[in-house]
């Protein structure tokens, strides 16, 4: 484009930017069809039906504590939860809510002792199936890792693992939060849930020029050039910026036993008495890690991959960062594909 | 009849040579922002690194932190003073609710445990 055709497109473009960014809140995301199926305190349990069902196994969608499950859901004709629902299967979500200060005593245990054992008994009622595959990203991926590795129920016959932090020595949140002069109890002591906000600027912090300058360089430019982006920016925007609190007790326990003492990999992490270990995860599993991955780094997830006692291990290594793995433009094309075969094969009767 | 003219006039020669140069140079400069955008990132990824940066970002959390736990505990005490329901108080009361409805989750586990051992049960029987 010619410079004098740049400059004549500019205050248009400028506008359409402005209008973009502040129409971005409105945008529609998580707008699949769902039903309402078990709540407790913040955390709510959904169930979206197929309309197509092939596959007995139901699928439970667990996210991360830090952000809304919604990524799962980003929007029509780009939605994970829609495209498993097309291919057969039956979908579930544990939603955790957003928390606030009174639930500043909820950690780990809670989490996984409770809250996801109780959205998983819920899901084989609702369902009325006798196992299921638990489905987890980031956060949530450590969430089913240590429920499966406890094995509070036998009723979990595969476990798929996005980008999933388990041993942390050298990741730049160790270097973070990982030093013993990080003071994490006055942290936790001050905040009852700490605020989500934090933590979202701590990440984007990771890689500040991508998140406070690149990001909208390249908005502009595609809007300079005529390029229609508002679906595809404005819901990913809005899912961004949407980040709950973290509960206090959880923030402690997170921060101190998977970044400073590196409990998981140790085998030194106990919930309510019993030792959380990974040599005892025997479900079919499927572990994917993205080669861009700067949150949950690669060499950060693999070491699981030696210490389970599943028979049935799969890596999917595949190019894409955190979250764009799954929730990029070409996720539709390249990744969902894959799970759901690795699924098919493996939800019969 | 006048020939018809094959080659652009002279005027549409200079317009084409200021559209391919202007179009030009804006790659040019267009690369340049990616040159030296990509080479701020890379500089910035490596100072977030550092350890001195991790030790000021501690620093500025727990200042953060701590700020905001002074504030808040004048506030509520102030609150107090007035004799009003403070922050304080309504997450006393929504604690007390969360553990009532613990309370409530547990008894219905066991109503559901109670109720499938008797259907099954009743299915041994018939």
């Amino acid at each position: 484009m010619s410079a004098l055709r740049t400059l004549s497109r500019l205050p248009r473009a400028t506008i359409e930017f402005a209008n973009l960014i502040l129409t971005t809140p409105d945008a529609t995301i998580g707008a699949t069809p769902r039903d309402t199926i078990w709540t407790h305190r913040e955390t709510t349990l959904y169930r979206y039906r197929s309309a197509v069902r092939e596959h007995p196994v139901p699928v439970l969608l667990v996210f991360a504590l830090i952000n809304r499950p919604e990524i799962f859901d980003l929007r029509p004709g780009h939605s994970f939860v829609e495209f498993l629902l097309e291919q057969g299967f039956d979908v579930y979500l544990v939603d955790w809510g957003v928390p606030d200060d009174e639930h500043a005593d909820m950690g780990l245990a809670e989490y996984v002792c409770d809250e996801l054992h109780w959205a998983v008994r819920e899901t084989l009622r609702s369902s009325g199936a006798h196992e299921l595959t638990l489905l987890g990203w980031c956060i949530g991926g450590t969430l089913c890792a240590i429920y499966c590795a406890l094995g509070l129920s036998q009723a979990v016959r595969n476990a798929i693992l996005l980008t999933t932090p388990i041993d942390t020595r050298g990741s730049l949140y160790a270097r973070w939060v990982g030093r013993d002069e990080f003071d994490v109890d006055l942290i936790a002591d001050s905040w009852p849930s700490i605020p989500g906000a934090g933590i979202d600027w701590a990440n984007k912090l990771m890689k500040p020029v991508t998140n406070y300058f690149t990001t909208y360089r390249r908005l502009f430019a595609g809007v300079l050039e005529g390029r229609d982006q508002r679906a595809g920016y404005q819901a990913m925007a809005r899912w961004v910026a949407d980040n709950p609190p973290f509960p206090a007790r959880a923030y402690r326990e997170w921060i101190t036993w998977m970044y400073r003492d590196n409990r998981l990999v140790a085998g030194t992490m106990r919930l309510r008495g019993r030792r959380v270990n990974l040599g005892c995860i025997e479900q079919n599993l499927l572990v994917v890690t993205a080669g861009s991955d700067h949150i949950a780094p690669r060499e950060g997830t693999v070491p699981l991959l030696g210490l389970v006692a599943s028979e049935d291990v799969t890596h999917l290594a595949r190019p894409g960062g955190h979250i764009g793995l799954m929730a990029g433009s070409r996720a539709r094309q390249e990744i969902w594909p894959e799970l759901a075969a690795w699924l098919a094969a493996r939800s019969g009767r | 009849m006048a020939a018809k003219r094959e080659s652009p006039s002279p005027v549409e020669q200079v317009a084409q040579l200021w559209g391919r140069a202007s179009e030009g140079a804006a790659h040019a400069a267009e690369r340049l922002i990616e040159q030296a955008e990509s080479d701020a990132a890379r500089a910035s990824e490596r100072l977030v690194a550092s350890g001195g940066f991790s030790a000021l970002l501690g620093q500025m959390a727990e200042n953060a932190a701590a700020l905001a736990k002074l504030s808040g505990d004048a506030m509520d005490l102030a609150w107090r003073n007035l004799r009003l329901a403070g922050r304080r108080d309504v997450v006393r009361l929504a604690r007390q609710l969360a553990r009532t409805e613990d309370k409530l989750e547990r008894v219905l586990q066991e109503l559901e445990a109670l109720r499938e051992e008797l259907a099954k049960r009743e299915r041994g029987r018939r």
